[in-house]
Order: C-alpha cells, then sequence, then structure tokens
C-alpha cells in the first residue's frame, strides 16, 4: 500500500514537470484543434510548462481530446487511452468534447468525451482561446501537486 | 457487400496504416497504404471517424438556429460555410443586405482565407521537417488571429453572418488597427514567399511530388488551389460576384506545374491578394446604414422555394442547397458539399508510385480539411478509372 | 462554344426547363437519359470542358418519389446548370457514372448511404460507412423523411 502511494508520487512528480501531449481529434470542426495547435506556438509559449506535443500516443502523458465523439471514433479512443504509459489524464477542450455541444442530438453521435475515457480537466468554450488552453493545462498540474486527482486511469 | 477489390495485392506489399492518429495528421483519417519496398503501389482512403449527421441534423432544427450549425461544420472555414447558407436563406426570402453588410462580410472572409493558408502552409514546413519555419509563421499567423478578433469579436468561431447582414459594426479605430496589421502582415508574406520559392530543402520535397494534368483535375472533381495549380481557372469569387466581390478588384491566381510546390505557391499568392483586397475593402467602406438588422425584425415564415449557391472557400467550391417546403420552420433538406469531400475521395490516384515519406506531402498539399469532408460521408476509395493499374505497368515506370 | 450552344445540348433531352435561384438552368430529364447526357456533353466538351460539382437527393415522401439533382458546372464561363429527374421511392436505381466522370464517385457513395439511392454498375457502393452500424444494420437510411433517426 505504501509503495503503491510512493510509486504513484513519483509519477506525478515526473509528469508535473514535464507532460508530454497528446491530440486525438474525436469529430471536431477542427476550431478547437487549430487552437490546441496555436497554444504550442511561440506567442503563448507551452515550453515554460515543459508542455511538448508528444510523437506518439506511447510517449503521452496527457490525451487532449477535441470534439463530439462520434460512434465511430468512440473505440479508437478508447484504445488509445489503453495504450497510454500510466499515469495518464484526459482533457476535455471544447463545448462538443464536454458534452456534445451543437451535435449531441445528431444519431451519430455518442457524447461527451467522458462517455467512454475518465476526463479530469474540462475546458469550456466554442472555442476555448489558447490561454484557456494553457490555463486548464496549468490546473490539472497543480491539481497534481495537491495530488487531488484520483483517476489516473491504473489504480 | 465487401468491395471488389480491383487491384492485385501482390504478396510481397507491405501495409501500413497511417493514422487516425498519427503525428503527421492532425485530423482522423485513415490512409491504407500498400507499399512494395518504398514506393506505394495503392492507398485506400478510410474514413468515418469525424461523421456527425449534420445535412440531418439541420432538418432538425430551424431555419435561424441552422446558421449557428453550419459555421460548426468546419472550424476554420466557419465564416464561408455561414455565409453559404445564409445567401441560400436570403434568396429564398428575397432579402439582400446593405453594401456596408457586403463588404464587411467579404473582409471577414478574406481574413480567414489569409489565416487558413498560412496554417496549411506552416503545417507543409513542420511535415517536411522545417520545425523554424512552421513556428515563425504560426508566430505571424496570431497577427491575423487578432485582426479577425477585432472585426468579428472571436478568433475563431464567430457565428458573424445574419441574414440580411452583420453581427457587428466596425468603427474607425478599428478600422485602422486592422489595416496597420495587414500593412505589416504584408512584407512578412513576401518573405515566406521567396523562402518557399527559394529553400532547397523545401524544394526537393515539394516539386515534382503528386502532379497533376488538367484533365484529371477536371475529370475527378478537383476544385479550389488543388485545381487552381494544374491550370483549371475555377474561382467562384470571379464568376458568381456574390457579395461585394463584383465591385473589389483581384486576381484568379493559376499555375501550370500542377505538383505540390505549385498547390503552395498558389496559397502563397492567394493571401498576398486577400492582403490587397483587404486593404481596398478598409479604404473604400462605405457608408449606406447600419450593416446589423434587428434581429427580431427577421421574417419569421419562409416562403416554398429552394436555392443553390456557391462560394469560394479557403478549399475551393463550397455548395449548398437548401430547400423550403413552407409549411414549417424547419428546412426541408439541406446540401452541403464541400471542396475537400470532392478532392480528397477522389485523390488516391495522386500517392501512387510516390515513396512512403510523400504521403504526407501529397496529402498535406491538398489542405485536407476532415471536419468538411465528413460533415455527412465518406468512403474509401480507388476510383473508378484509374485503379486498374497492373503492377507490370507499375514496374515499367509508366503512369497510367 | 459559347454557353448558349452548350445549352442547347442539354436542352434537346429537356421534358422541361426552369431556373433555380440564383440564376442557375434547370433541366428536367428522364432518368434513362442521365447516363447518355453526360456521355454527349464528354463528347462534345471533352473531360476539361466541365465537371461534376455534386449529386443532391431529396426525399420526397408526399409525391413517392426520390428526387436526383446533377449540379454541373461548365468551363471555362463557370455557368452552373442543373440535371434533374425522378425515381420511385420504392426501388430507386439509376445508371452509374463512375466509369466515365471518376469524380461521381463521392457524391454517388453518399446518395447510396445516406438516400438508398442504387447506382447500376459503382462496384464501390456500400453500407455503414459514414453511417454508423448500429444504424446501418438495422436498414434504415438517415436522410428519408420515415427513418427516425
Amino acid at each position: 500500500m505504501m509503495q503503491e502511494q510512493k510509486a504513484r508520487k513519483t509519477g506525478y512528480r515526473i509528469i508535473r514537470y514535464s507532460p508530454w501531449l497528446v491530440h486525438f481529434n474525436t469529430g471536431a470542426c477542427n476550431g478547437c484543434d487549430i487552437e490546441v495547435l496555436a497554444s504550442i506556438t511561440p506567442l503563448y509559449d507551452p515550453e515554460r510548462f515543459g508542455v511538448k506535443l508528444s510523437p506518439s500516443i506511447r510517449h503521452g502523458d496527457i490525451l487532449v481530446v477535441t470534439g463530439a465523439v462520434t460512434k465511430k471514433a468512440a473505440d479508437r479512443l478508447k484504445r488509445l487511452y489503453d495504450q497510454m504509459p500510466c499515469p495518464k489524464f484526459v482533457v476535455a477542450v471544447g463545448a462538443c468534447a464536454i458534452d456534445g455541444g451543437v451535435f449531441s442530438k445528431s444519431y451519430s453521435v455518442v457524447g461527451g468525451a467522458d462517455k467512454v475515457v475518465p476526463v479530469a480537466i474540462y475546458i469550456p468554450g466554442c472555442p476555448p482561446r489558447p490561454e484557456a488552453i494553457l490555463d486548464g493545462l496549468v490546473k490539472l498540474l497543480t491539481a497534481l501537486r495537491e495530488e487531488e486527482v484520483q483517476n489516473n486511469g491504473c489504480s | 457487400m465487401g468491395i471488389t477489390k480491383v487491384v492485385e495485392i501482390p504478396v510481397v506489399t507491405t501495409e501500413v496504416p497511417i493514422g487516425p492518429q498519427h503525428p503527421a495528421l492532425h485530423e482522423p483519417i485513415m490512409l491504407k497504404v500498400y507499399a512494395d519496398g518504398e514506393e506505394v503501389v495503392k492507398v485506400e482512403v478510410n474514413t468515418g471517424y469525424n461523421h456527425r449527421g449534420i445535412e440531418k441534423l439541420c432538418e432538425k432544427n430551424t431555419f435561424y438556429r441552422d446558421i449557428f450549425i453550419v459555421s460548426r461544420v468546419c472550424g476554420i472555414c466557419n465564416a464561408v460555410h455561414a455565409n453559404c447558407y445564409v445567401r441560400a436563406l436570403e434568396q429564398i426570402l428575397d432579402v439582400t443586405p446593405n453594401r456596408r453588410a457586403k463588404f464587411l462580410r467579404v473582409l471577414s472572409m478574406e481574413l480567414e482565407r489569409i489565416h487558413s493558408h498560412m496554417l496549411i502552409n506552416a503545417v507543409m514546413a513542420e511535415i517536411v521537417g522545417f520545425e523554424t519555419l512552421f513556428m515563425q509563421i504560426m508566430l505571424d499567423r496570431e497577427r491575423v488571429m487578432k485582426a479577425k478578433e477585432i472585426l468579428t469579436g472571436n478568433r475563431v468561431s464567430a457565428d458573424y453572418m445574419m441574414v440580411s447582414g452583420v453581427r457587428r459594426d466596425i468603427d474607425e479605430v478599428k478600422r485602422d488597427k486592422i489595416k496597420e496589421i495587414l500593412l505589416k502582415l504584408k512584407s512578412k508574406i513576401e518573405y515566406y514567399k521567396k523562402v518557399f520559392e527559394e529553400d532547397e530543402t523545401l524544394v526537393k520535397r515539394l516539386v515534382d511530388v503528386g502532379r497533376v494534368k488538367y484533365e484529371d483535375a477536371t475529370s475527378h472533381s478537383f476544385v479550389g488551389p488543388l485545381a487552381r495549380a494544374s491550370g483549371v481557372r475555377i474561382d467562384s469569387r470571379a464568376s458568381d460576384k456574390y457579395d461585394a466581390y463584383d465591385e473589389i478588384p483581384f486576381n484568379v491566381i493559376t499555375r501550370t506545374e500542377g505538383d505540390s510546390w505549385a498547390r503552395m505557391m498558389v496559397r502563397w499568392d492567394e493571401i498576398l491578394e486577400s492582403i490587397e483586397m483587404g486593404i481596398y475593402i478598409l479604404n473604400n467602406l462605405p457608408s449606406d446604414g447600419n450593416p446589423v438588422p434587428d434581429e427580431r425584425r427577421l421574417p419569421r415564415r419562409f416562403p416554398p422555394g429552394e436555392a443553390y449557391t456557391r462560394v469560394e472557400a479557403q478549399r475551393g467550391e463550397l455548395t449548398y442547397y437548401v430547400m423550403s417546403d413552407g409549411k414549417t420552420q424547419n428546412p426541408y433538406r439541406v446540401k452541403i458539399r464541400t471542396p475537400s469531400f470532392n478532392n480528397i475521395v477522389n485523390s488516391a490516384f495522386m500517392y501512387v508510385k510516390h515513396t512512403l515519406a510523400d504521403v504526407p506531402v501529397i496529402l498535406t498539399s491538398i489542405d485536407p480539411c476532415i471536419s468538411c469532408m465528413e460533415r455527412v460521408t465518406l468512403i474509401d476509395l480507388e476510383k473508378g478509372v484509374r485503379q486498374r493499374i497492373p503492377l507490370k505497368q507499375l514496374s515499367s515506370g509508366g503512369r497510367k | 462554344m459559347d454557353v448558349a450552344e452548350k445549352l442547347k445540348l442539354l436542352e434537346d433531352f429537356a421534358l422541361e426547363k426552369s431556373v433555380l435561384k440564383p440564376n442557375r438552368k434547370l433541366f428536367v430529364v428522364e432518368p434513362s437519359y442521365v447516363r447518355r447526357i453526360f456521355e454527349s456533353l464528354i463528347e462534345k466538351l471533352g473531360h476539361g470542358g466541365f465537371y461534376l460539382s455534386t449529386i443532391v437527393g431529396t426525399d420526397l415522401k408526399e409525391e413517392n418519389k426520390i428526387r436526383l439533382d446533377y449540379y454541373v458546372v461548365m468551363l471555362p464561363e463557370e455557368e452552373t446548370v442543373v440535371i434533374r429527374t425522378f425515381l420511385p421511392r420504392e426501388n430507386p436505381v439509376i445508371d452509374s457514372l463512375i466509369d466515365i466522370i471518376p469524380g461521381a464517385l463521392a457524391g454517388e457513395c453518399e446518395t447510396y448511404d445516406l438516400l438508398g439511392v442504387v447506382f447500376r454498375g459503382n462496384p464501390f457502393l456500400k453500407r455503414g460507412f459514414f453511417v454508423p452500424t448500429d444504424v446501418s444494420e438495422k436498414g434504415i437510411y438517415p436522410l428519408r423523411k420515415d427513418s427516425g433517426v
């Protein structure tokens, strides 16, 4: 038990200093995608928080989900989440990733990202500004320091 | 119900799935690439990850609510989508906006064209491994986003279009600020264009990759910069002259090379055209009344009728068909045909005979907008005629 | 060849003519003529002289018909013309254009999956590619007015 807690603490500490993002579009309109892309550019400079886009899902710590989850993308999202190493967290960016947004009543949309994977932080907006996305990430990192985030996907 | 395999896949080929989550692609599309060694033999485009059933949603909601739904077909081109739909409604209702509103609409669409073209050029630089250029272009793109925010109120989705007008007016201060941004941007764009023309890395990766001939472009229904780079002069701004395009001078950019490099150059030239148009609009903004209509006075009953509007989006000709049956508050049918839909579905033949490393380059040079494409559909792909490629012919080098 | 001459090609096949807003010429034709019209367009104008912009299918439940509109853009003037035809709602079948115009692939596959119009001779038609499988397995075509989705 003690050992488990210790391991979790170490894992959280490592992520806190340099979280690597993986971005997955589950059926977004691209609005959130370009804002996620814009928020990794020099004007907003996320590298001061150690934030960096990771080249592969297997290197990622934080999964950024944009867009309403369509039925076809839902099992892809689950599969991607299972492939990430522990501990792992999901950030839902934009109104559609939170609950489906304007598309929630469509026949091919499941709903928000939390219907498929556990979500740690929701960032509202249509689309959220890059500052808001960075703010959400920093809030997640703060919560990690306080160890407030319980669901790291592999307890 | 399976798809008939037309191309024989020899035993030696390797199947390389690219996507839907892949570092080189920012959007969910899956290319199934069959490779013989390094050489691509066949490509299947598998999609459907982004199908949201928007046409059915539009039938379930009212005419005015649909303006918000259609502008979320694609975030990058939200103003053109909304403009095309709103103009279809105006045709059915027989109303026209005043001249100032028309000029402001054009300005918002041209700003969108600038930032979209800059984005895809930046992504292209990243794909070929030139990350510094990517960061530089994205930094300057933020200026355009600022200008767009000043004009429309939001960086990306602003829902700027309304039936018979626009949602906000601009004053002198905002006008000068946008003009200043555009003037500053111009020299930067000229510099980037020169980099794309002269830089050895870019030229080596882009020239002669994914060549499309004139006849192929029209028979496969390619539109936008993809067609214009092959010499096909399609530009609905010039032919339909919607909104204020009949009063604003501009040139249609065409090139004859037809390869990936020509497509990127067409985009740089179009940015320069758009900046000129933006400055012209700001200098000659008419003041014939308030461009913002009173939302409560808009007509509530829609007469029966139908309209088919075209608009030149960043990626090519975008068309909307709207039909009203006059009985309900909802449209009877809304059909959206986005440029990426034609460009991507019909493009599988472009990859054949190139190496695996060229696949992302060709895909990016099409400027794929998966959200646009899949609002309703997408299908697999070897297209009709050209897919019967005997392996012999491939190995002999004849690209037929 | 100027625009009037090109339109003359279509007029020979037309049952009736009208205009779709804003100013698109519309020709109503028999379903069996659609393929012949495109063959004669290719013959007269060549592959570089026009492109098929889109295919719009509409479910007219009250008239028990399905309406198909082919939107064709004539180059270089970019004159948009509409070729309209009606199919019976129970058994909508029409000849495919895919072997003469590869660009028809996108529109035909979409119309099949969402409306159930069968394009005879198109080997790529299949259900359940854009429509999620739980809907397509029930045999529902989402854009039909009685689909209930």
